[in-house]
This record gives C-alpha cells, structure tokens and sequence, in this order.
C-alpha cells in the first residue's frame, strides 16, 4: 500500500475516534463552532477609537490589544491629531488613551490607556496564514457597533501575501514591506486597525489605511502582517528606517535621446543614440522602444529615470527593446554620466 | 490520480458543508431532503473535523489555482495612463498595472478582457507562466462580451486549461476568480459562488467572487481549477467598454463561459469584430398603452431605412412584449451587429400593426465614445 492508502486508514481511524468523542458533546446544544469561538475569543481583545475629525475624513477608527497591560495597536491618521483619544473597550469602558508611537511609513500607532486588559493578541514574528486560508476581519467600519456593542466580522480569504515596494507608487502609500491582500471588502472608513485572524484565533494582521493602488485603481483589502507589528511594538527601528543602498548612487546614461513630447508618462521610445555612446556600441537605433532594463518592465519614461538611478557604470545588463515587430535583447552596460 | 481526486471530492464536500451560501442555494433549489442531510451532517461535526474541513477547502482553493496558474499570463501595460483622459465607468481613470490573460491553445492563442486594452498600446507584450516574455497581437474582439483575442507566434507547446462546459455549471458552486493585476507573479485569488447564469442576454454567468481590474482578463475556475469564464466588467445597462468597473468587488462580477464557444472562437480568429447592435431610435414610455413611443429616428440607421417615424409605437421584438426603455435595453443586447430581428411596430400613420424584419447595426463611430460613463441608475 502506498503512502496516500496509509494516510486514508489513518484519517478514517481519525473519523471513527471522533465520532465516539463526539457523542458526548452531542448533547450541549449551541456548540460554538470554532469561526464563532474565534470571533467571540477575539472580541474581548478589540477596541473602538474615536479621535479628531478633519473635513470627510472621519474621526474614528479600530484597534487590538496587545498586552495585558493597556497596549493598543491601531492605524496612524488624523484621528489622533485631537486633544484627546478615546478608547472604547468590549465591555463598553471609555478610556483616555496616551500615544506613545506613531509611524509614517508602516502607518501605524501605538497607544496606551491606564487598564489591565488580561485578553490581548499574541503578535506573531512569523506569517501567519497562507494564500487560500480563510480569514476572519473584524472591524468598527462604519462605526456601526456602539459602545459595548461587538464590532463588525466578516469572512474571505488570503488573496495574496506581496511586499508592496515595488508595487506601490509614492502616492498609493508611504508603506513599504509585506501586505497580506484578503477578498473580504475592509477598505471602508473606521475599519482601520481592525483586526484580521485565522478560524483558530490566530493573528494574521491589522486592517490597513484605505488606499487606493495606482496598479489597478481600485481599493485595497488588506492587512499590515503581524511581524511588521512585532516589530514596531517591539521598538525594533528596521521597519521605520529605508534600507540604505550599500554603495554610493552614480549618475549613469546610455547615451540615448528618448521621446519627450509626451510627457513622462510615454513610452521609453528612443529619439536618438549618441555616437560613440553604449547604445551605439549595442546597436539600437532610433525609435526603438525600450521594453525592459536588467529584467524589470520599462512602461514609461517615469520608470527609465528610476532604472537608471540602480544601474553602475560599465556593469553589464539585458534591454530588450522592441523595433518593429521584433523583440531584439541586447546586453548593454551603461557609462557615467558626463 | 485517483487518491488526488477523492482528496479534492472530500474537499468540495466539506466545503459545502462550511458554506453557508451553498446551504441557502441548495434550498432554493427546493431540494429538502438534500438540505436536510446537509443540516444533519453540519450538526453531527465536531468543531475538530470542522476545522479539517476549513482547512480542505483552503488546500482545495490552493490546488485549483495551482492546477490553471501555468496558462495564466501577463499583459504589460506600456504608456503609463495619459492616453485616457476622463471617467472610465466610474473609475475616474484605469490603473497603471499589468492584467490578466489566459492561453486556450497551445499555438499561443490567449484570451483577454477588452477593458485591458482601453489605452491601446503600442505595443502588447505578454510573459507566459514560464516567465517569457513575448509580443503578441490582437487578433479578434468582441465587445458583446468585452473579450478580445491575442495570438503569439511560433509557439507549439503552451499550457491550456481544461474548460467547464456552461450546462454543467451549478448556481452555487465554488467560484475562485484569479488575476496577476496586483503585480505579484503568483495570482491573486479571491473565492465565491456561481450567483447566476444566462445573465448579460445569456453570455455571461455571475458571482460573488471579487472581480475586478486586478483580474479582468483571467479566469473564474472551479473547485478543481476548471475554467468556468474569463472575468469581465459587465453591466446589463450599458455596453461602454468600462461599464461595470463601478460594480468592482461589490459580490456582483460577472465571467464569460467559452467552453462551447468554438464558433465565436472561430470568429474572433478569422479577425471578426462582434460589436453591439444599435437599431437608431431615441423613445421614451408610451402614455397610452402597450410598448414604447418613438420620439426620434438616427438618420442611416436601422430604424429609419424601414422608415420608422416619430410616434410609431415599437410593441414587441421578436414576440417579446416591450413595454419599457430597460427591457428593449435587455432584448436589444441579447443580439450583436449584424443579426437580424423580427419587430412590431404600431404606424401612427396608418394606425395599423406592422410585422418588419429588422438587420441590425453596429453603433455609428461617431455617436457614442466607447470609453463614455455609462449611466449608472
């Protein structure tokens, strides 16, 4: 018998003890089942938090606790730019709340309130959940849940884990590093700093700030991973800080003209090649359109100007450029700038 | 793999038995004695084999995604988003991102959402799940449906999916729609049910998948990672190009089911452009009874070569009553340029019914931007 045949004895000897177990418990009547255990097990450890309003941007917004002694976590906005911030605890309890970090670039803030708060969540450093899981999110989006009243949850899936680095425009989101895509829809006002778990209870992240993604100009469902939080309760500064490149930048061309008429947002056509220049060196010729530099897409002129800032002088990289209808790859190292 | 098909089966089942929508559907479908065993089944789990069963349905996801993900491709998006000025059915303007497209033949033939191309590219250039980049060209499209055609040359060997044929496919359902619009390699999943079919005059079925342009172009799949449709932003309202990216992650997607659909394939590689199909009156509801009034005939067009006028009452097509603006909207939309329709019309002139056989156009070039805002009722 091969392994899977082994593994199917054992699962339906699995079923068989389960059964038997089970019908002691058959009796209770209004067994939690676990997404109800994982939603009641969390909600003692959520909080609503209202703060300044600013014009439509609005005043409120979630968060976790996660010690047992008063830490909040919640998201980073202009709900805490007020005199006060007020926390409402599961069991309707209004606190003052003192903050003691906040951060631009994970958009995140931590408060502190004078309590004992004996149910908090764990913050995991490892990724917690996987593409495909099912996933709880909970949240005061809204505002809908008033004070003692249990906050929002919904059910979907892990869409995607991605690092947003690459992805995001300045525009989209000062954030840099992992974000968890999750298809229940959490981009709606108040529901920031909510609080994102696995159908056993576990952390998986907080609801993030509503952004929009300059990739597919929609809203983003998603949550900020719970080791980015480890880290920025921890104190740990890596989150906080741009990792800074390694060498000095340098100024680098290849020695074309591109199209500008357009403005930054044409393609990369090229205009003219410098006599003498690495392009001319590498043959390309006027209108070719560069479709990719050292394996990453050119998809206008904006993104030519950003490769050039990571090459080095005389290092050699792929272009692949389109003329005509040909794709044509050539292996081109640019010169330092005159 | 037999072991492989039994895990997937035990998957959907208890997948079933977790899913509450599939419970409601299942009493729709006035089913009681299934119904009945599903309750007894949930009531007689153990919150252990619950959680088995949770954690199944996530593998089975995983799994279907991983079974179509090698003919899932990317579209590059070249030329930033200048070329668009405006709304695009209510998105104020399209994203910058790559999208989504599907291989269904091995000789490179990809299938994609029209909505990919409202920028009209220089160039299109697509990288394989092998992660080769190719260029490739539009071959046919259909905005009927909002799909377009892309081929690439010289390829003998791609990947294809397994297609779902549309009577097999069950309101309720698992849904997983996947797309690569996040900018991630590996696809973004979202997961539903089957909501509908025979929507969109029959092309299209729905669900509560997210759809959205971070998978227009890719494809809806089965528990079993079967292509059920390619996702696209639809809306029974309006035929823009863009219509129906209001409704994005809303629980209302729709995907175009092609397993049946060699004809319409045939005609979209033989280089055919399926429009919508216009007939030219402007017509508002008939104050006086059945049917509606028309208030204005489009010179050149369909209407005004079989003379229709101004208060000639417009009472069926094709012996379905049309007694408002939305279902003759409906019933024109059930059609495509180029078919011909059988109406009723009652003559002011003449007073009389007349019965006329109707060839339909493709909307004039001139009279409506393909990237208007469609209106949103």
């Amino acid at each position: 018998m091969n392994m899977f045949g082994w593994r199917i004895v054992f699962l339906i000897g699995c079923g068989v003890l389960m059964a038997g177990s089970h019908l002691a418990v058959a009796q209770q009547k209004d067994q939690p089942s676990f997404i109800d255990q994982a939603i009641s097990n969390s909600q003692p450890k959520m909080v609503k938090v209202f703060g300044a309003s600013a014009g439509k941007v609005e005043g409120f917004a979630t968060g976790i606790i996660v010690s047992k002694d008063g830490l909040i976590l919640s998201s980073q906005g202009v709900f805490l730019d007020g005199r006060q911030v007020k926390v409402v605890l599961s069991d309707g309890a209004e606190h003052i709340a003192t903050i003691l970090k906040r951060d631009r670039e994970t958009q995140l803030s931590l408060l502190k309130i004078q309590a004992t708060t004996p149910r908090f969540f764990e913050l995991s450093t490892e990724a917690v959940g996987e593409k495909g899981d099912w996933v709880i999110a909970l949240s005061n989006a809204f505002k809908v849940a008033d004070k003692d009243e249990p906050v929002s949850a919904m059910l979907g899936v892990i869409s995607l884990r991605t690092t947003m680095e690459a992805r995001l425009t300045k525009r989209d989101v000062a954030y840099r590093g992992e974000l968890v895509l999750i298809d229940a829809i959490t981009s709606n006002p108040g529901a920031s700093g909510g609080a994102v778990v696995t159908p056993n209870g576990k952390l998986v992240g907080i609801v993030g700030k509503i952004i929009n993604s300059s990739e597919t100009n929609t809203r983003l469902n998603y949550a900020v991973p719970s080791s980015v939080l480890h880290e920025f309760v921890d104190g740990k500064a890596s989150v906080t800080k741009e990792t800074q490149p390694a060498m000095e930048r340098q100024d680098v061309e290849f020695g074309v003209v591109l199209f500008k008429l357009g403005g930054r947002n044409n393609p990369a056509y090229i205009d003219r090649v410098v006599r003498g220049s690495p392009a001319a060196k590498a043959k390309l010729k006027s209108d070719d359109m560069i479709v990719s530099i050292a394996g990453e897409k050119i998809g206008n002129l904006k993104d030519y100007a950003e490769s050039l800032k990571s090459l080095r002088a005389e290092e050699e990289v792929l272009m692949i450029v389109k003329r005509g209808v040909e794709m044509v790859r050539v292996r081109i190292a640019p010169r330092l700038k005159k | 793999m037999p072991v492989e098909i039994l895990r997937l089966v035990v998957g959907c089942l208890f997948g079933l038995l977790v899913n509450p929508f599939a419970l409601t559907v299942a009493q729709t479908d006035n089913d009681q004695g299934k119904v009945d065993a599903v309750d007894a089944a949930v009531s007689e789990l153990s919150e252990a084999e619950l959680m088995e069963a949770m954690v199944l349905t996530s593998k089975a996801f995983r799994n279907a995604a991983r079974r179509v993900t090698p003919s899932l491709v990317t579209i590059e998006s070249y030329g930033g988003v200048s070329a668009v000025q405006g709304r695009i059915g209510g998105i104020r303007k399209q994203g910058e991102g790559n999208t989504t497209g599907i291989v269904i033949s091995s000789d490179g033939y990809i299938l994609t959402s029209t909505f990919n191309f409202i920028q009209r590219p220089p160039v299109i250039s697509v990288i394989l799940g092998s992660g080769e980049r190719h260029f490739a060209k539009l071959v046919g499209r259909d905005d009927t449906r909002k799909i377009c055609l892309l081929k690439i040359d010289g390829l003998t060997d791609l990947p294809t999916p397994e297609m779902v044929d549309e009577s097999k496919i069950k309101v309720g359902q698992w849904a997983i729609s996947l797309g690569v619009g996040y900018g991630d390699t590996s696809p973004a999943m979202s997961t539903g049910i089957i909501s509908a079919k025979n929507r969109i005059g029959g092309r299209a079925i729905q669900t509560d998948a997210n759809i959205s342009p971070a998978n227009y172009g890719g494809p809806l799949v089965d528990i079993e990672g079967r292509v059920l449709g390619i996702c696209v932003p639809m809306n029974p309202q309006s035929q823009a190009v863009g219509a129906g990216v209001e409704w994005y992650d809303s629980g209302i997607g729709f995907a175009i089911p092609l397993a049946n659909a060699k004809k319409l394939l045939d005609r979209l590689k033989a280089g055919e452009y399926i429009r919508p199909a216009f007939i030219g009156i402007q017509s508002g509801p008939n104050p006086l009874g059945d049917g509606i009034l028309i208030n204005k005939v489009n010179p050149k067009s369909p209407a005004s070569r079989l003379e229709l006028a101004e208060g000639d009452i417009l009472l069926n097509i094709n012996d379905n009553p049309v007694n408002d603006m939305l279902r003759l909207k409906q019933l024109i939309n059930r059609f495509e340029a180029g078919e011909t329709i059988r109406i009723t019309v009652k003559r002011k002139s003449t007073g009389s019914e007349e019965q006329l056989e109707m060839p339909l156009d493709p909307p004039p070039t001139n009279a409506k931007e393909p990237l208007a805002l469609p209106k949103i009722r």
